[in-house]
């Protein structure tokens, strides 16, 4: 039978076989999103800019977050956004967000001032800054509303993907 | 059919931002099926040139307005399906494509380059993206105005422009610059742009591509159908390759995106976030 996400989160603590159950499902999905994304690369053909997300971010760090925008920043190169994010011990983390500059934003479906305001509450998708803190490029966000839209890049984008520019002798 | 034309008008005044979730424009096949060899007939300039004026994206092969042409994986990962397969950078090699040649002593640069995942990339410090790379590239539009004696390219990433005269030689006091000196002849129809006078300080096409001040250009932009140019560039640098350096690529005409401003150096974290990663120990390269 489908857990509910409260159920996980009422028997988790006390039960071992659920938590090692949600180690498992965890370990797959980032298993499995790790494969896609190797898929993904490989099928792409077309190109974009800008500098190295992949420098900054870990692909291998997947992070979904549900929080508070603080605050937007339409800038280039980048945009950003900041989310106030609970924990559960009732702390507050405020989280940076990086993704695509004004112009890409807007062609991809995002009105500045419109789609996203401060207060919303919105759930980000995205990878982990290399160093472990609040900081993350962020994939996809997700509205109160159940509306999606890609703020950044795919994972990696701009570290020079699977393939060197040049053959590689061994 | 008078309603068919209602939805046609409507539809036609949606403005070029219009959400990407918008589901695709239907064509309006009844018209262009009846003129099918029009519809792909090259639009002529006055002087019976091909006329290569309009709003391209490079990277793409797909026909129809930018919104239709990237709602699947979108170009950059832009579209609206998260299933659909994404796009690699400007930095990355395209897959099936060959090894470029350098020399052995430039592979090992690119190759270090590659594995400092792109960290010493010339557009994390905003600085213009060079050629071909700009044209190739498929996040940013770019605009081309073609009139009898210059053709002028415009190019919203970094927001540089290059004014091609045609017949022209290049000048003799030229300054290296980022994005070189362009003359254009016609061949036919194809529009041959021969570029020199580069600085050292870009990358061509993919992670560490650099290339040395002796970098010398040929492009040759041939519009094949309304909505398409193939492009082909050949790149030449006895300092760095082996041989000429060819790519082929193509420029999908984006009717309605207008381009935008692109200001790199306002908010430009990079370098910034480079080195403090790399100060905190956190790992970037690949090996």
């Amino acid at each position: 039978m489908p857990r509910q996400p409260a159920e996980y989160g009422t028997q988790m603590a006390d039960n071992s076989e659920y938590t090692e159950r949600l180690r498992e499902i965890m370990t797959r999905t980032i298993f499995g999103m790790w494969r896609l994304a190797a898929a993904l690369t490989l099928l792409a053909t077309a190109l974009l800019a800008h500098h190295s997300f992949g420098a900054e971010y870990d692909a291998t760090k997947p992070v979904t977050l549900t929080g508070v925008i603080t605050k937007i920043d339409w800038t280039n190169p980048h945009s950003f956004f900041f989310i106030d994010v609970k924990d559960d011990k009732g702390g507050v983390a405020n989280w940076k967000l990086e993704g695509y500059p004004p112009s890409v934003l807007s062609r991809t479906g995002w009105k500045k001032d419109v789609t996203m305001k401060v207060g919303d509450t919105v759930t980000v998708f995205g990878w982990h800054a290399r160093d472990g803190s609040n900081w993350a490029h962020s994939r996809q966000v997700t509205f109160a509303d159940g509306k999606k839209l890609f703020f950044g890049p795919p994972a990696g984008t701009g570290d020079g993907g699977n393939t060197p520019a040049v053959e590689v002798s061994k | 059919m008078t309603r068919g034309l209602a939805v046609a008008a409507v539809i036609a005044l949606l403005p070029a931002t219009v959400p990407a979730q918008t589901p695709a424009r239907p064509k309006t096949a009844a018209k262009s099926s009846s003129k099918a060899a029009a519809s792909k007939g090259v639009p002529r300039a006055s002087d019976g040139k091909p006329d290569l004026t309009g709003v391209w994206q490079g990277g793409s092969e797909r026909p129809g307005s930018w919104e239709e042409a990237n709602t699947g994986a979108g170009v950059g990962g832009t579209g609206t399906d998260p299933t659909a397969a994404a796009a690699p950078s400007s930095n990355d090699r395209p897959a099936g494509r060959e090894g470029a040649p350098y020399q052995p002593w430039a592979a090992q640069k690119v190759l270090d380059s590659f594995n400092k995942r792109a960290i010493d990339d010339p557009t994390s410090r905003c600085l213009p993206s060079g050629i071909p790379r700009i044209v190739m590239l498929g996040l940013f539009p770019q605009q081309i105005i073609q009139t009898p004696k210059q053709i002028v390219m415009l190019y919203e990433y970094m927001n540089v422009f290059r004014v091609v005269p045609l017949n022209a030689k290049h000048p003799d006091d030229l300054i290296p610059a980022y994005m070189g000196n362009s003359v254009a002849h016609w061949d036919g129809d194809t529009l041959v742009v021969d570029v020199t006078g580069f600085n050292d300080k870009t990358w061509l096409s993919g992670t560490g591509t650099f290339h040395s001040d002796e970098l010398h250009i040929t492009e040759r932009y041939t519009r094949v159908s309304k909505d398409r140019i193939n492009y082909e560039v050949t790149m030449e640098d006895p300092k760095v390759l082996t041989k000429p350096w060819i790519l082929h690529s193509s420029l999908m005409l984006r009717e309605g995106t207008r381009l935008q401003e692109y200001v790199c150096a306002e908010n430009n974290l990079a370098p910034d976030n480079y080195e403090l990663l790399l100060k905190e120990g956190a790992k970037i390269t690949r090996q």
